[in-house]
């Protein structure tokens, strides 16, 4: 490990410094460590090297190294290459660290890397006794999370088509991640579900899109699942006195509530995805019974004789 | 394939180098705790620095770095004195996992105001375009508190599967969320064993004024389903339209085509399996499972029941 660190030292000094695009030719006889005597080992050692850069996050780019474009050369761009100080003082950092203790992400929490580039910060862990699975794919969700930062499309297939997007943002909310934002061929901004994205990929050049100003990516999630759709009912449902508090408890802002003397509560509820709504309803067994509209009702019905 | 443990001893010295840089006389202690290395650890790393820099590789173009006593000293590697930016991946987990906790309304303002320079780093004019929220129901606060300084806590609890309601004193160890619902990870008294309760389903809770010794090494907050010899079994096949619940449910698959995924799927009620299967209606097919076609047909009978009457 010790010869492949120093050489990768070497190597990012030498890049670094170089001002130019520098040939691998160059890399191989100028920097200590590349030495190789056979060129197929030399250029499976490049090859890793160069991975590795990358994903210490480190910007390699292949330019040419004269107007005539003959030669080819890498660069390390100081502009890409560096952080931008954010500032944080130490007890932000430690404050940061924290969190990223509590929270996990793709199965687990954030390692000390990250925390590391921003000038480390006095690592007593633990204390919280608060934790969070924000649950995902890391690589996916990663990969969202740069084409919203640098505005790339991406494509994915969703719902039974192929789609192309351009990310206004990206949310978490009730335990799901959403991409936000209107498909290529529309005005329209949707949310898309991460986990029900297959193949999320950035494609294209960097700032392919501008965010209208303004937007506010939380407000394109809903809060309740049949608050999502493309229907437009308004359901009057009856709940039991028993369960009242649970139903009370899930509905959201936009229910109308009113209540009888022994408890049991009556709500109008906009709903926009009748599919979601009822088997919402269902997870009242028979404590609550949909009043109206007929369409409701009868897809419940329809719904509960089909089970099994 | 060059191994982790490669990249991560390059990560670090790639951060230390730049703090120790631009912190002249910064101490030896200051930097282990920092950077989380032992004292040995960083003489080791600097050891290294000490023979890399530029071609000639002689004095001059090597890097110095050493201790000094009690100091760690760098020169001659300006090249480094930048840190390098965050990969996308470690922005997006820094960033969610600060605003997560900020959004709980309970975080120290450190951690708001490191959020918002970190943003403005990493999203520059995107200020609302990435957005984690956890919501928490009212009673997270007061069960972390109580977690947090050892309170026995009353609540009233009403069972999910079968709807029973209880109150019991539990002992709270922590309070975690996953997949958008809360939970608190407790000794439960009433039970004499621990458990975990979903925090919407419960109604009250009263900090008693007993305490007990919080635990020092609690079990991970993880929401387990240990399965049981009296556990309700069912086999299901889901259509591709229910194919969700997979990711949902603790199960086992047993078979999988393009068009439907069968399950094995144990509850320690059976309500809980019947409940499901009316949910999903026709794009599930219960193959197999007694106690569950029962549970099924008597929930039906209730609901159809119910229903019975002319609007």
């Amino acid at each position: 490990m010790q010869n492949v660190v120093e050489r990768i030292l070497n190597l990012l000094a030498f890049l670094l410094t170089a001002e130019r695009p520098v040939t691998a030719h160059e890399i191989r006889t100028t920097v200590a460590g590349y030495d190789q005597s056979s060129d197929d080992a030399w250029r499976r050692m490049f090859e890793r090297d160069k991975e590795l850069l990358r994903n210490l996050g480190i910007p390699l780019e292949l330019r040419a190294t004269d107007a005539w474009e003959v030669e080819h050369g890498y660069v390390v761009p100081a502009a890409e290459y560096t952080l931008p100080d954010p500032g944080l003082t130490d007890e932000e950092r430690a404050a940061l660290w924290l969190a990223a203790h509590a929270v996990r992400l793709g199965g687990q929490a954030s390692g000390p890397e990250a925390l590391f580039k921003l000038g480390g910060a006095p690592m007593a862990a633990g204390g919280e006794p608060l934790a969070a699975d924000l649950g995902a794919e890391a690589g996916v969700l990663a990969e969202a999370f740069s084409a919203v930062a640098e505005h790339r499309l991406i494509r994915f297939d969703y719902a039974e088509r192929s789609r192309e997007v351009a990310p206004y943002g990206l949310v978490h909310r009730r335990g799901h991640w959403y991409v936000v934002g209107p498909e290529l061929s529309s005005s329209t901004v949707k949310a898309f579900r991460v986990d029900r994205a297959a193949g999320m990929k950035a494609v294209g050049a960097p700032g392919a899109f501008e965010r209208p100003s303004g937007f506010r990516a939380g407000d394109a999630i809903p809060e309740a699942a049949w608050e999502a759709g493309p229907e437009d009912l308004e359901a009057t449902v009856a709940f039991d006195a028993d369960i009242a508090w649970w139903a009370r408890r899930q509905l959201t802002g936009r229910a109308v509530v009113a209540e009888d003397d022994d408890g049991a509560i009556v709500a109008t509820i906009p709903v926009a995805n009748a599919d979601a709504f009822i088997g919402w309803v269902l997870s009242f067994d028979a404590s609550a019974e949909i009043i109206a509209p007929a369409e409701l009702r009868d897809g419940l019905l329809t719904r509960v004789r089909a089970a099994g | 394939m060059s191994s982790p443990r490669t990249a991560r001893r390059l990560n670090r010295i790639l951060g230390m180098l730049p703090w120790v840089i631009a912190n002249p006389g910064a101490k030896v202690e200051e930097v282990c705790d920092r950077f989380g290395y032992t004292k040995r650890e960083l003489a080791a790393d600097l050891d290294l620095v000490f023979v890399c820099g530029l071609p000639g590789y002689g004095p001059g173009d090597l890097m110095v770095a050493y201790i000094d006593d009690d100091e760690v000293v760098v020169e001659l590697a300006d090249y480094f004195a930048a840190p390098v930016r965050l990969t996308a991946p470690e922005a997006l987990g820094l960033l969610a996992a600060g605003m997560a906790l900020v959004s709980t309304g309970q975080a120290p303002g450190a951690l708001e105001r490191a959020v918002e320079k970190l943003q403005s780093v990493v999203l520059p004019e995107g200020e609302d375009a990435f957005v984690v929220d956890l919501s928490e129901p009212e009673l997270v606060g007061r069960l972390r508190t109580a977690a947090g300084d050892g309170s026995v806590v009353r609540i009233t609890h009403t069972r999910l599967a079968g709807g029973e309601t209880t109150v019991r004193d539990i002992e709270p160890w922590s309070v975690f969320t996953t997949m958008g619902n809360w939970y608190v990870a407790a000794w439960c008294r009433l039970a004499g064993a621990e458990r975990v309760f979903r925090i919407d389903r419960i109604r009250a809770a009263e900090r008693t004024e007993e305490v007990f010794t919080p635990k020092t090494d609690p079990p991970p907050p993880v929401v387990r389903y240990t399965p049981s010899e009296e556990d309700a079994r069912a086999v299901i096949r889901l259509g591709s339209r229910a194919r969700w619940v997979v990711d949902y449910y603790p199960l086992e698959v047993l078979e999988e085509d393009a068009s439907s995924t069968t399950v094995r799927f144990s509850a320690s009620d059976p309500r809980v399996a019947a409940r499901l299967l009316l949910r999903l209606g026709d794009e599930a097919d219960l193959v197999d499972g007694k106690d569950v076609a029962t549970a099924l047909d008597a929930l039906r009978e209730e609901i159809l029941i119910r229903y019975d009457h002319e609007e």
